[in-house]
């Protein structure tokens, strides 16, 4: 550890003082990602840390691959887990059951297993040598040295990334999207002849809008009809279908203590 | 003197100047409580209670994400590949329409599928 | 010497005056243009608009800031309070961090030392104002989810989807860009518009990243993150006070950062209009300047005239547009683009070239007629459903019918 930091410390002065102020507090946001409650708020942390990630590659001479880090996991994968967590709904708590069997000592084995690897790897790493070839590779420029690697030297993992990446579509289309959807929906236009050449012209002017008057304004409210019975159309469908739909006859009128006759006729 | 300063310094003015904002909002501001203030703003309609578990998006969004993720990095590919197409030559333009041509293959699945579609 | 050379001699103290300057600019345009915003539509919609602050109303924005500062900052009770302040933040910081690549001026004497107006200069410079965009995307999400409230939550849903769709498109178009500059800085690309400017050469690449640059500001007509008429203000909903002021300078400052990358981009930068190249040595470079916001200054008044005259669009249609025609329409261009590129540079003969041109312009009008006619074969059902039941009340003839009958008479 000794002497990791004296070959930190002969890192040329900029380089040093930007990590030494970004190291920990990246170290910081990635614990506190692990403690915090909120899972909005680990994530905020999780994308902190991978802009200081995107820092150091950028201070280590690969601009291009640090810029892609903030585009690819900072802006596309990071916004996807956000998708997620609005998905479960954003003040769910987290629940502590186990679904799978024997998951904590799965965990707790595949955590050692992979800290171990992390070690021994950290530990093998060659700290006196001075590196060399940066500047070589980055010689007809960062992007270009990397473009002639990849389109020459490694083109085949790069055709089976296309792969990688029509896996990705199918299983977001398995997981997402449900063929009822898809189904044969009328135009605005058709609709709108439906509505007034069809039989009734009830609705032509718009459904009614939910809420009693003057008693009661919310959306999950519905109308009240001339004869007293609630109009179911007043309510939207995915209030009624979650269960939220209040019962309007507690504000119907005649539930109202008697109102002067004279005044109503004005 | 390091390209990436100038960077520093632009975003130094930008985030100086939102918390100074923040912090002189909350000082010339007057202060006078009232709960209907507090409430969520839904047009002076009694807030409809929230369904379970707080706002949910709807799952269409999930695909909507992993499709920009596909392109993001489709697009990642591409830049490079622009930038030295002179150097690449034919072979790179040969490889570059492989692999446009598969991921648009994922591409047509996704909008034969439907997945295209938005209420 | 190279601009990224020239600019990399700054001393510490010009970088300093440069952002400053930078950040002043930023800061005053948007008071003048949500001035001249509204001057402009209300030229547009035969009213006068402000004019009672200051000459011509000029200082009305200023008045509206400190109007705004002076109100309370509320905290609505179900918000998140840590993230509902960092949001505006975000916003606000890095709608300024995309200024720093762009090039303002060629090379000038900026007091005493040579140098060129421009902060600084990146080899993956237009890649760099990608990413703060995508990370300028928090700030709408965030402050959506942090207000604990219906309108904002779902206008940082709707922008946020929007924004991401409209960066592919956005990002798929700058690729024909790349390939003709063969560099992905900004001065580097501006250089290579000395002769012939993008937006000529590559002009289906400017229209794709006219159109995106709009749904990615989230501006009418593509403003469903803050639909007036739907969300209230959407993501914004529940903000006040000087927080909502950030939101309204990084939506400006926005506007005129994607002006300026397009104008870097596709509008030759600071280089001047074709036939005026004689005026970029005037007062010592810095008439470049003048040329450089001549054209920033034009792209904002589309935005202004695109809101004083298009409707907003309907979310399924503007998602359908994002995904189902430009992406597509995009990632063809580029395709043909590489192709000519690849062609006229391995010395293929003029007949294959100009063959290979027409075929394309058949295919497009191929396609395009196949799209009218499945468009026909749409209208077609539709009246047919509107046949299907005859109505029991009276209703004036349809023209169609009306004709059906002179016939038969």
């Amino acid at each position: 550890m000794i002497r990791l930091s004296l070959e930190i410390g002969q890192t040329q002065k900029p380089e040093a003082i930007l990590f030494y102020i970004l190291a920990p507090l990246s170290v910081l946001a990635a614990l506190g990602m692990l403690i915090v409650r909120k899972a909005v708020h680990s994530a905020l942390l999780l994308a902190w840390v991978m802009i200081t990630l995107a820092i150091f590659y950028i201070a280590l001479d690969a601009a291009f691959l640090g810029i892609v880090q903030i585009v690819v996991y900072t802006g596309a994968v990071m916004m996807l887990f956000l998708f997620i967590l609005m998905l479960v709904g954003v003040d769910a708590p987290d629940s502590l059951t186990e679904n799978i069997k024997g998951h904590r000592a799965t965990a707790i084995v595949a955590a050692l297993g992979f800290g171990g690897l992390l070690i021994s790897l950290i530990g093998r790493a060659t700290l006196n040598h001075v590196s060399v070839g940066l500047a070589m590779a980055n010689e007809p420029g960062n992007v270009q040295g990397l473009a002639s690697l990849i389109f020459t030297q490694y083109v085949f993992p790069f055709e089976v990334i296309s792969a990688l990446l029509i896996t990705a579509a199918l299983g977001a289309m398995v997981l997402a999207h449900s063929q009822k959807s898809a189904g044969a929906r009328l135009s605005q236009r058709a609709l709108s002849s439906v509505r007034f050449r069809g039989d009734s012209l009830a609705n032509a002017a718009g459904l009614p809008s939910s809420g009693v008057f003057a008693r009661h304004n919310a959306v999950d409210v519905p109308a009240l009809l001339p004869d007293g019975t609630p109009a179911k159309n007043s309510i939207s469908g995915v209030l009624t279908a979650r269960g939220d739909v209040q019962d309007s006859t507690q504000y119907a009128l005649g539930s109202l203590p008697k109102v002067d006759d004279e005044s109503g006729d004005k | 003197m390091n390209p990436y300063i100038p960077i520093l310094v632009i975003g130094a003015f930008g985030f100086g100047f939102g918390v100074f904002s923040i912090v002189a909002a909350a000082l010339t501001g007057p202060k006078r409580y009232n709960r209907a203030k507090a409430a969520a703003y839904e047009c002076g309609i009694e807030p409809s209670p929230q369904a379970q578990g707080g706002g949910r998006f709807p799952v269409k969004y999930f695909l909507t994400a992993m499709l920009f993720i596909i392109f993001d990095i489709e697009i990642v590919f591409l830049y490079p590949w622009a930038v030295s197409f002179d150097q690449l030559g034919l072979f790179g333009l040969v490889e570059m329409v492989l692999f446009i041509g598969t991921v648009f293959v994922a591409y047509a699945y996704v909008w034969r599928r439907g997945g295209l579609e938005w209420d | 010497m190279t601009t990224a050379q020239l600019i990399g001699q700054d001393p510490g103290w010009i970088i300093a005056v440069k952002g400053l300057i930078v950040f002043a600019v930023c800061i005053l345009l948007t008071l003048m243009s949500v001035w001249g915003e509204r001057r402009i539509v209300s030229i547009m919609q035969m009213r006068i608009g402000p004019n009672r602050v200051g000459k011509f109303g000029l200082l009305q924005a200023l008045a509206d800031g400190v109007k705004l500062a002076l109100k309370e900052d509320l905290i609505p009770k179900a918000a998140d309070r840590i993230v509902f302040v960092i949001a505006p933040i975000i916003s606000a910081t890095t709608c300024f961090m995309s200024f720093a690549v762009i090039p303002f001026t060629g090379k000038v004497n900026f007091f005493g030392h040579e140098t060129a107006m421009q902060l600084t200069d990146l080899p993956v410079g237009v890649l760099y104002v990608l990413s703060i965009a995508s990370v300028g995307v928090y700030g709408i999400v965030l402050a959506g989810w942090s207000s604990g409230s219906t309108y904002p939550l779902l206008g940082g849903l709707r922008s946020s989807a929007q924004v991401i769709s409209y960066e592919v498109a956005m990002g798929l178009s700058l690729v024909a860009v790349f390939i003709y500059a063969g560099s992905m800085s900004t001065s580097d690309i501006v250089a290579a518009q000395d002769k012939w400017w993008y937006s000529v050469v590559l002009f289906p690449s400017f229209v794709i990243y006219a159109i995106s640059m709009v749904g990615e500001t989230n501006r009418a007509p593509f403003d469903l993150a803050e639909a007036e008429g739907e969300l209230v203000g959407g993501f914004h909903t529940e903000y006040s006070s000087l927080k909502f002021a950030l939101f309204f300078l990084a939506e400006y400052v926005n506007i005129i950062a994607v002006s300026a990358l397009a104008t870097t981009l596709f509008l030759g930068g600071y280089h001047a209009f074709p036939g005026l190249g004689f005026t970029e040595s005037w007062l010592g470079g810095w008439f470049t300047l003048f040329w450089f916001a001549i054209k920033v200054l034009g792209f904002f008044f589309v935005f202004v005239w695109l809101r004083g005259t298009l409707p907003r669009l309907r979310y399924d249609q503007f998602m359908k547009f994002g995904w189902k025609v430009l992406i597509p329409v995009s990632l063809a261009w580029i395709l043909i683009v590489a192709t000519l590129r690849t062609l006229s540079l391995e010395g293929a003969p003029q007949a294959v070239i100009v063959g290979f041109t027409l075929g394309i312009v058949l295919i497009v009008l191929a396609v395009s007629s196949l799209f009218d006619r499945a468009r026909e074969k749409n209208e077609v059902t539709a009246r047919d459903i509107g046949e299907i039941s005859t109505p029991s009340f009276p209703v004036p003839a349809l023209p169609v019918a009306k004709a059906r009958l002179e016939d038969h008479v």
